[in-house]
């Protein structure tokens, strides 16, 4: 392989977003699993529930207020 | 022995791997080791949901169980993603 085509801007850039998109897919997995825990808590049916999603939904969300609460603390405390 | 060591120049003449064969051998890999990772989320949690107690065969209403499980969690990603993604407060 051309040593120099692993240096390349282009092979640098492309490893930097499969890295970001990597990162994105944990966090949708992560979530996914601790959502579907949380939220659907009998057997499975052949749709979801509106109090499901919602619940799926707002897991989510409401993550993510955790997050920004949780970044906010930690910044108060240097 | 990976795959990428069997593209790889041993002495002169032969082929080099461009960046653009690299980086379709790396989506390709990655692509897989997500689904991968996926399929075994999948298999743990409905599991956990559909075989309560495991008998000598899967019943009828443990597979449908399995098949609906497994709908139901492609559809709760999909949900997660769109609320981390789109949907605003």
């Amino acid at each position: 392989m051309d040593p120099s085509s692993l240096n390349s801007a282009e092979l640098e850039q492309f490893l930097s977003q499969e890295k970001e998109r990597a990162m994105v897919n944990e966090m949708v997995a992560k979530l996914t699993s601790a959502c579907w825990d949380k939220c659907i808590t009998s057997s499975p049916g052949s749709k979801f529930s509106s109090s499901e999603t919602s619940c799926l939904s707002n897991c989510a969300h409401r993550y993510m207020d955790m997050s920004l609460i949780i970044m906010k603390r930690f910044q108060s405390m240097n | 022995m990976d795959s990428f060591s069997s593209h790889s120049s041993m002495g002169s003449g032969s082929p080099q791997m461009s960046t653009e064969d690299l980086k379709d051998q790396l989506k390709t890999q990655l692509a897989q080791a997500y689904a991968q990772e996926f399929l075994e989320t999948v298999r743990e949690k409905c599991f956990d949901k559909c075989i309560t107690k495991p008998g000598s065969s899967l019943s009828g209403s443990e597979s449908s169980c399995i098949s609906r499980c497994v709908e139901r969690y492609i559809e709760a990603t999909g949900i997660i993603s769109r609320a981390l993604f789109s949907a605003p407060r």
